[in-house]
């Protein structure tokens, strides 16, 4: 399906605005205005007044359009074709292009559709050889910031408006006087020493984000050539560069690891969320994934072991979790490392000190954090286990705890198995607190800051906003006018990844291209083209640039050119894994240096900094989806809460108070570290370590636009410079006031309910069918009201079931499920999902097609946590259908359960009458009111001064919502999906936009034949699509081959309430743990099975007898 | 009391009801006729902003209709000519037309004609022109004897009942594919005789092709 892309310049005749603005410009009253008022075209357009006046005018001519020529029939509308068609076009026929969503340490290759030039919806690339075609959530969601009304749109110099030309001149001068050619422009400098040192770029200053561009690594470097006295520094707030300096340190070479967790059966994660916040955790959930897959209860499967001071992703996923202090981990970590290697049995000769120094580190853990047989179990386990175990250390951990992992590593033979080194370029460049000194002691002329934004991410103490202010002049390249941008004389307008052309490598390495599939929407510029204007080069057009770093990977030749930019990767390009050698001597002298902190108390709390599961480090914080995107583990949206352990709000007094669902309101706390505050909503998360408190990132900036502002509190206010990631010492104290939250699922358990089924991994073994022994009685008199309509006969004699070419089924494995709600976005992304705020969600309306159900089961101080994605299951007996008195929701022949939005007048009976409560209600047009105007009623509210009647009366379609937000909003919609109005009941629909295209497509392609049938795969849902670990799979259950229909027979199927009998279309595949017998904290059975159990007391009547193993119980009787 | 009340007002109420019953069937009546697509849509003929006659392209001439409408075997969408696909003959035939004159513009210049849209669904309809036309439904089911206009007239009412009638009963619009573009095809020149070809070979068709043209909701609602 992918195209290769026309070249760079658009069309030079017919609708130009269609690569930009798009189809706003279909009305020939519109185009008139254009060509009157702005020949220059809409991209070329600087001043935010006039482009602002621009939208306002579109919509004008919209309305004129609507109203002047409205006779007793339809409004006449008219159909502008091309002038000349640009070859290969097809209108209406969505196109696909590869590009790379560029991350800290790689990048995301993706395949975006673009319908008639605008991007609609990212996907992953599946061709990639390092890719299954997944995403995460916020690769997802980043569809939206490319439309987000409040990116920076203008370029500023010291708070005014300039234009783009001004813009780049006040840039040239800014090169000016380090560049080679001052001298001879004739300035008459004081000093010839100075002026050799200023060309020289002393005072010159960069601070730029990671990233691993060949590009931007290759500009750096002429500017580094250019400029050998200029900083070059640089700042992220959540920074992932110790994974490859602590395998730079310890194995004396540049390299970076790269894990392959597919091939494991151990792994023990020391406060590494590698499933959650670690980068590029989609793809670390994809081989995990494959790891623990099983197909028989005969298959192997992995086991995860987790020491953690949160509750993260990865600790819910693991078999055991070990909470504890983060600052405690390094003894643990040490004492691990002793116990494996005194286990493995690597000669002294070869280690030297290290045993001596680990043991040594492993001393001093304060008494009950841990049981030792904890450590020695894992040990053990981890020992017999040889060549397929990996140790991972989490990025919050200090290097030394890398160190230690890496030790084990070595002795437990993973390196070049389940672990292996690539090549990599240095890291180690001086960071903020670098910056920071420089600026202070004056050597700073000129500060370029390239993306980020510092003022609001810096660590406290660094003040870094008046700081900032000590350079001369600060330019800024950010995509927001923020916290940065209010202390910088320029400020330039960043182009999103989908506008600019780039490069980046993934993190195996393989170079990908960042390709635009739309032009710069407000004019923003890249980081590259600034770069290279600042160099000055002559060659400033970013393609040119990547064009030349692709050169010098492939060669000129314009074919490979073509097939990069088609494939969306440069094949065999991958990092080279290189041979390392572990200097035991030299990691022994490391772990030595470590300081053991004291565990945190009452009132010594340990803070623990974490990157936001949802707006990451803050960059996605006025990004609806993922505001509105429930946390995977708290459940939390809208904004960030205090993380506290049940013990510890015990101690403290707090009591988080729940009243009801609906108005869930807890206590205000103050935070006090290090001579800093902050306050916050306090949350009692179930299994944290005691005593630690944990802070998200990413919230409460005061420059965030309209979907973030007064998001959640500023945790960056209390981190330090000096330990940016843990920070001991904290007190804590409740101010008294209440603050309401909205979480999306309140339960802490399943209350025994068979809905989650779960069994370790020997019971698995001894009873494969233990997912249907938990079924409940279905009813002896089980009547249905209404027939299954699959089973109805039509005139011909022939079922549904049996006439239709396609029956659509879905299977769930909650074995591969890590809960990291990728599928959450996509599907509001496909299937123009509203956001509905936070006000709503209070009242359970978000709009969701698609939730993760997350529930708890055990002691709140340490319990098993389980997620289980839920929708609508597409029930063949579907309770939903016979309660619809005006036959809104009905089935048709392929089994989906299909929802007729005309028909619906928002009984909500089938709301009501849905056992799995999927289905979602519009209680407001949400598409076109601002949501903090839902209430307003249009008789009596007026917008600019326009009264709403007047307003909807000029045009209905328009909504409150201001004009260019809402023209934008539109942009991002999915062409073939319905946007939903008012009073109107909706649910997943299987995305049967992509079944019918799919259909189609096979029918189209067959045309005089028979040969109509789908083939397995071709359709692939939007959730099936982004989940990472392949969890969800979609397809034709008639077809005994089909991959749902393999899925489907395996044992360990099972369908919710099934004693309901509806007949589900969607199974899912029970969970499976895989516990260590000899480990302390071993379970017999997984908590929600020893709840359920004591919910339903096995009881020995005909069933008694049923297949059972391991004290399964055949747990019938419950009803 | 006679002063109050006259005469005539005992007989109000049956004037009343039947004025209410008269009433009551006009408003009825009027609906039923004038609010149906059958008389709202069918003979809409705006003026176009050039004046393209199918007939002289299509029936003088003998143009295949995908000439024009090239992308109706691959998009959901028929789309109206480029500038420069009438340039193609154009700039040949008839060069200096004042009628063309729009035209010219528009392919030298890059100012487009705003064509008047005949046909329109409503939004929350997803028909597809490819599949249709690749699996034998042929353009004049819907847009009727188009290749005889001299301005586009909307021929049929493209109401939902006017899709469900062939849904239903694909056997009796179902061609030959290769027949698809040529509006004038029967099978055979007598009427009647063709319409017995069509019911028998339209079955066939269908079984051959494994027509399925779904009537449920989900094939063109979405």
């Amino acid at each position: 399906m992918k195209t290769i892309p026309p070249a760079c310049p658009g069309p030079e005749t017919g609708p130009h605005y269609w690569r930009s603005l798009d189809q706003l410009a279909d009305t020939p009253e519109f185009r008139d205005w254009v060509e009157r008022e702005f020949p220059a075209g809409a991209s070329e357009l600087t001043d935010p007044v006039t482009r602002r006046s621009f939208v306002k005018l579109m919509s004008a001519s919209f309305m004129l359009a609507g109203l002047g020529l409205t006779g007793c029939r339809r409004p006449e509308e008219k159909i502008v074709p091309f002038s000349r068609l640009p070859e290969g076009y097809v209108h209406g026929a969505a196109r696909y292009y590869a590009t790379a969503m560029p991350t800290q340490t790689g990048a995301v290759p993706l395949i975006v559709r673009s319908n008639d030039g605008r991007p609609t919806k990212i996907e992953g690339n599946s061709m990639h050889p390092d890719s299954n075609g997944a995403t995460d959530a916020h690769a997802q969601a980043s569809i939206l910031n490319l439309y987000d009304p409040d990116r920076s749109q203008r370029f500023l110099r010291s708070g005014s408006v300039i234009t783009r030309e001004a813009a780049w001149d006040a840039l040239r001068q800014i090169g000016l006087p380090f560049s080679q050619s001052y001298g001879e422009l004739g300035v008459a400098g004081d000093g010839a020493g100075e002026l050799a040192a200023k060309r020289q770029g002393q005072g010159l200053s960069f601070l730029l984000t990671r990233k691993d561009s060949p590009s931007r690594e290759r500009l750096v470097r002429l500017l580094r050539e250019r400029f050998p006295k200029a900083g070059f520094y640089v700042h992220e707030p959540v920074d992932h560069a110790i994974h490859q300096e602590a395998a730079t340190q310890c194995f004396g070479k540049d390299v970076t690891p790269y894990y392959r967790f597919d091939d494991t059966r151990v792994v023990v994660s020391l406060d590494a969320d590698f499933l959650g916040t670690e980068e590029e955790a989609w793809l670390h959930a994809r081989r995990y994934a494959q790891s623990r897959r099983l197909r028989s209860s005969g298959d192997e499967m992995c086991r995860l072991y987790a020491v953690e001071s949160l509750f993260t992703l990865t600790g819910a996923n693991a078999d055991h979790r070990l909470r504890l202090p983060a600052s405690q981990l390094p003894r643990v970590a040490a004492q691990l490392a002793s116990a494996v290697l005194a286990d493995s049995g690597l000669p002294g000769s070869q280690t030297g000190d290290f045993l001596a120094a680990a043991v040594r580190q492993s001393e001093g853990l304060p008494p009950g954090l841990l049981d030792p047989k904890w450590i020695a179990e894992c040990a053990r386990d981890l020992v017999a286990h040889k060549g397929r175990a990996v140790v991972v250390a989490g990025h919050r951990q200090p290097v030394e705890v890398h160190l230690l992992a890496h030790a084990m590593n070595v002795a437990l033979e993973a390196v070049g198995r389940t672990i292996v080194f690539q090549d990599a370029m240095p890291v180690g460049e001086p960071g903020l607190p670098e910056l920071a000194r420089a600026l202070n002691e004056g050597r700073v002329d000129t500060l370029v800051i390239l993306d980020g934004n510092p003022v609001y991410t810096a660590p406290a103490d660094l003040d870094w906003a008046r700081t900032q202010r000590k350079a001369k002049s600060v330019v800024r390249l950010g995509y927001y006018e923020d916290e940065t941008t209010q202390h910088a004389d320029l400020h330039l307008p960043l182009a999103h990844y989908l506008e600019s052309w780039g490069d980046a490598r993934t993190a195996d390495g393989t170079l990908v291209p960042v390709q635009p599939l739309i032009q710069p929407l407000f004019g923003g510029v890249t980081e590259l083209e600034v770069l290279a204007r600042l160099a000055p080069l002559e060659r400033t057009n970013p393609y040119d640039i990547v064009r030349e770093t692709f050169a010098r990977y492939a060669g000129s030749d314009e074919e490979k050119w073509k097939g990069f930019l088609h494939d969306g990767f440069l094949a065999d390009s991958g990092g080279r894994v290189v041979d390392v050698q572990f200097d035991w001597a030299k990691v022994a002298r490391a772990i030595g240096q470590l300081r053991p902190a004291n565990p945190p108390s009452l009132d010594r709390l340990e803070l623990v900094f974490h990157r936001d599961a949802k707006v990451g480090d803050g960059r996605y914080v006025n990004n609806g989806w993922l505001q509105e995107m429930p946390d995977p583990v708290t459940k939390m949206t809208w904004e960030n809460v205090i993380l506290l352990s049940q013990a510890t709000a015990d101690a403290l007094g707090l009591r988080v108070v729940d009243r009801n669902n609906n108005n869930l309101r807890t206590p205000l706390v103050r935070l006090e570290a290090g001579g800093y505050e902050l306050t916050g909503p306090a949350w009692v998360q179930p299994g944290m370590a005691d005593f630690v408190v944990g802070l998200a990132l990413g919230y409460g900036q005061s420059h965030a636009g309209r979907v973030g502002q007064g998001a959640g509190y500023n945790a960056y206010q209390l981190r330090s410079s000096l330990s940016p990631h843990l920070l001991p010492g904290a007190r804590l104290s409740d101010t008294g006031r209440e603050h309401p939250l909205a979480t999306t699922q309140n339960h802490w358990s399943l209350e025994g309910r068979p809905i989650i089924r779960e069994a370790n991994l020997a019971e698995y073994q001894a009873n494969p069918r233990f997912a249907q022994a938990m079924n409940m009685h279905e009813p002896a008199e089980n009547r249905p009201l209404y027939p299954n309509p699959m089973d109805i006969r039509g005139p011909d004699g022939l079922t549904p079931r049996e006439k239709a070419h396609h029956q659509w089924g879905m299977s769930v494995d909650l074995n591969a499920c890590t809960g990291c709600s990728a599928c959450v976005i996509a599907c509001q992304s496909e299937n123009n999902v509203p956001i509905v705020g936070k006000e709503q969600v209070r009242r359970q309306r978000e709009m969701h097609w698609l939730r993760v159900d997350r529930y708890f089961a055990g002691p709140v101080a340490d319990p098993q946590m389980v997620t289980q994605p839920m929708f609508c299951l597409h029930c063949e007996s579907a309770p939903c259908e016979s309660v619809c008195p005006v036959n809104a929701t009905v089935h048709d022949d392929e089994g989906l359960n299909v929802m007729v939005y005309n028909r619906c007048v928002g009984t909500r009976y089938c709301s009501n009458n849905c056992p799995y409560k999927v289905r979602r209600f519009n209680y407001f047009d949400y598409q076109r009111r601002p949501l903090d105007r839902l209430y307003q009623s249009p008789l009596t509210s007026s917008t600019r001064d326009e009264w709403e009647l007047k307003r909807w009366f000029k045009n209905p379609d328009r909504g409150s919502r201001p004009h260019e937000e809402f023209e934008l909003a539109k942009l991002v919609k999915n062409p073939d999906v319905t946007v939903r109005m008012r009073g109107i009941m909706e649910k997943c629909t299987y995305c049967i936009q992509r079944i019918e295209q799919a259909k189609i497509a096979r029918k189209v392609a067959a045309g005089p034949s028979g040969d109509v049938l789908v083939r397995d795969g071709e359709i692939r849902t939007a959730c099936q699509q982004a989940c990472p670990a392949e969890a969800i799979v979609f397809g034709n259950i008639k077809d005994a081959g089909s991959e749902v229909s393999r899925l489907k027979a395996l044992d360990r199927t099972y369908l919710v309430l099934e004693f309901l009998a509806t007949k589900p279309r969607t199974s899912y595949l029970a969970r499976v743990r895989n516990p260590n017998p000899q480990m302390p904290d071993a379970q017999q059975q997984p908590l929600t099975t020893q709840m359920y159990l004591e919910k339903n007391p096995p009881h020995h009547g005909p069933h008694g007898a049923d297949t059972h193993g391991a004290g399964a119980g055949d747990g019938k009787g419950g009803h | 009391m006679s002063d109050v009340f006259p005469k005539w007002t005992n007989r109000l109420p049956l004037l009343l009801v039947v004025g209410l019953v008269l009433t009551g069937t006009v408003v009825v009546a009027g609906v039923w006729y004038y609010f149906t697509p059958k008389y709202t849509r069918v003979g809409y003929q705006p003026i176009q902003p050039v004046a393209f006659s199918h007939a002289v392209h299509v029936d003088q001439l003998g143009l295949d209709c995908r000439y024009c409408h090239n992308a109706v075997e691959e998009s959901w969408f028929s789309n109206v000519p480029s500038a420069s696909s009438c340039m193609n003959c154009h700039n040949q035939v008839l060069k200096e037309s004042p009628k063309l004159e729009l035209v010219r513009q528009s392919a030298a210049t890059g100012a487009v004609i705003p064509w008047v849209q005949v046909h329109k669904l409503p939004d929350y309809v997803y028909f597809n022109h490819a599949v249709h036309v690749r699996r034998g439904i042929s353009c004049v089911e819907c847009h009727g004897s188009i290749h005889q206009m001299d301005e586009v007239r909307h021929a049929k009412p493209l109401s939902m009942a006017f899709c469900l009638e062939c849904h239903r009963d694909p056997a009796s619009r179902i061609r030959p594919v290769d027949k698809v573009t040529d509006l004038d095809w029967t099978w055979n020149p007598d009427p009647a005789i063709a319409a017995e070809l069509q019911r028998v070979n339209g079955e066939k068709l269908v079984h051959d092709w494994n027509v399925q043209s779904l009537q449920n909701c989900s094939a063109c609602h979405r």
